[in-house]
Parts: structure tokens; sequence; C-alpha cells
């Protein structure tokens, strides 16, 4: 049986998700903006997974599930994000989302 | 130091480095190259934490379609790929922001047990009937959210929509 430290991954999730943040709120392009999003959530499933596989029973099990569907929503909402970006360049004919902002007062 | 820490630590440390590489290189091709790096990298932890479905699901999902996606993105709104972003400054928010969040981890990872804890595998079967069984309706209500998804982006990107 693989034994593992569980303080490692705890601290490789939050580290995940610390950078992603830095992306989310430095990038400028709506791209590299969804790529941060997207690591942020790699570093929550993350989570799902090894404290499914660190706990017994049940538990552990629906930790793997949920997982299963959080890759679906991400996958779903990279290809909305994908929609807007063909959106925004159509309309503005530029991905920076410094620019997008119609709805501003 | 067992085969499978030290497996964990190099797996680790490629994934930050791929992650914080996709964001701050230059070109958005090289940012796709390494984030597709990266969710191989987070399909072999999976591989490592004995969920071999989730393994092959990451490699099939976000190493295969998310990329593909992503490069299609930036293949059809740019008029040359090879193209370098602005060079954009941290702002003073975003790096308290990661500052306090960095804090935050080392004083929680500080508090954690420091001994290693059996990983335990999971018979895909039983994950299967967790899935399909117990967790059926959640399922079900992914692939409306799904199709929805997909109906709303066909409806963003039709033509003739201004």
């Amino acid at each position: 049986m693989t034994d593992l430290p569980i303080v490692g991954f705890v601290g490789l999730s939050t580290a995940l998700l610390a950078v992603g943040l830095f992306g989310i709120l430095t990038r400028r392009n709506f791209i590299l903006i969804l790529i941060a999003i997207e690591i942020a959530m790699n570093a929550t499933i993350l989570n799902f997974v090894y404290f499914g596989a660190f706990s017994g029973g049940a538990g552990g099990l629906s930790g793997q599930a949920i997982a299963v569907v959080l890759i679906g929503f991400a996958a779903t909402e990279v290809a909305v994000g994908l929609a807007i970006v063909l959106a925004l360049n159509r309309l503005k004919g530029t991905i920076n989302v410094a620019q997008a902002t119609d709805l501003k007062l | 130091m067992s085969i499978e820490e030290l497996a964990f630590l190099a797996l680790a440390v490629v994934a930050l480095v791929t992650a914080v590489a996709a964001l701050l290189v230059r070109e958005l091709v090289h940012t796709i190259l390494w984030i597709g790096v990266f969710f191989v990298d987070l399909s072999a932890i999976y591989f490592l934490l004995e969920a071999p479905f989730l393994g092959v699901l990451q490699l099939g999902v976000y190493a295969g379609a998310v990329t593909v996606l992503l490069l299609f993105g930036i293949m059809v709104t740019r008029k040359r790929i090879f193209s370098r972003e602005a060079a954009t400054g941290i702002g003073a928010v975003p790096f308290a922001l990661a500052a306090v969040t960095f804090i935050f981890a080392v004083a929680a990872v500080g508090e954690l047990p420091q001994t290693s804890q059996p990983v335990r595998a999971y018979d895909p079967t039983l994950l299967s009937e967790n899935l399909f069984g117990t967790n059926g309706p959640w399922l079900l209500l992914l692939g409306l959210i799904m199709m929805a998804a997909v109906a709303g982006s066909i409806y963003l990107v039709r033509e003739g929509r201004e």
C-alpha cells in the first residue's frame, strides 16, 4: 500500500490555488484568465481526490465521484468561456478584458 | 523517504513550475504547451493516488480536449499565432492577496500531521456504482447543464448576432 504525506498535497493544492488567483487578478488576456481559472479548478479537484484517497469508506469514494463531475463542469466552463472569447473578439477585435467595458456605467 | 514520496515531490514541483510558467510566458502558444504539461502531470498525481479512472479522465478531458479547445481559441482570435502579449506588471492588490494566501497556507500546513498516511485504492467498479447509483441524479444534472452550456455557446457564437 502506498504511503504519502497529506501535508504535501494540502500545500500543493493551496499553492496551485494561489497561482490561479494570481493569474485571474493580473492577466488581461481572456484566454490566460480562463487558463488561470482552470489551474484553480484543478487545485479544487485535487483536494477532493486526495481527501477521498486518505479517508476510508464510502466518503472516500464520493470524493472521486465529485471529482468526475467537477472535471465535466470544468470542461463545460472552458467551452462557454471560449464562446465568450469569440463573441468578444468579433465585437471588439481584441480579447483584452480591459477593453470590454460595455456594462460600465 | 520512500520512492512514492520522491515521485510525489517531483510531480508537485513540476506542477507548480508549469502552472507559474504557463501564466508568465509571453507567447500564448507556449502557455498552452505549459498547461498541457501541467494537466499530464496532474493525471500522474491521480495515478499516484490510486485513482486510475480519474487519471485517464484528466488525460482525455483536460490534456486532450481542453488543451486543443484553447489552441483553437488562440487560432481563431489572432492574425499571427506566435505573437507576444504585452507585459503586465503585478499590481499591489494581487501581490498582497497572493502573499496573504501564502502565509495562510504555510500556517495551515504547519498544523497538519507531518507523517505519511496510507492511500486507499478504490475499485473502478465501486466508483461507477457510486457515480451512477448514489450520485446518479447529480450526473444527470451535469448532463443537463452541459447541454445548456453547449446551446448557450452556439447562441453566443452564431453568425449575424451583433
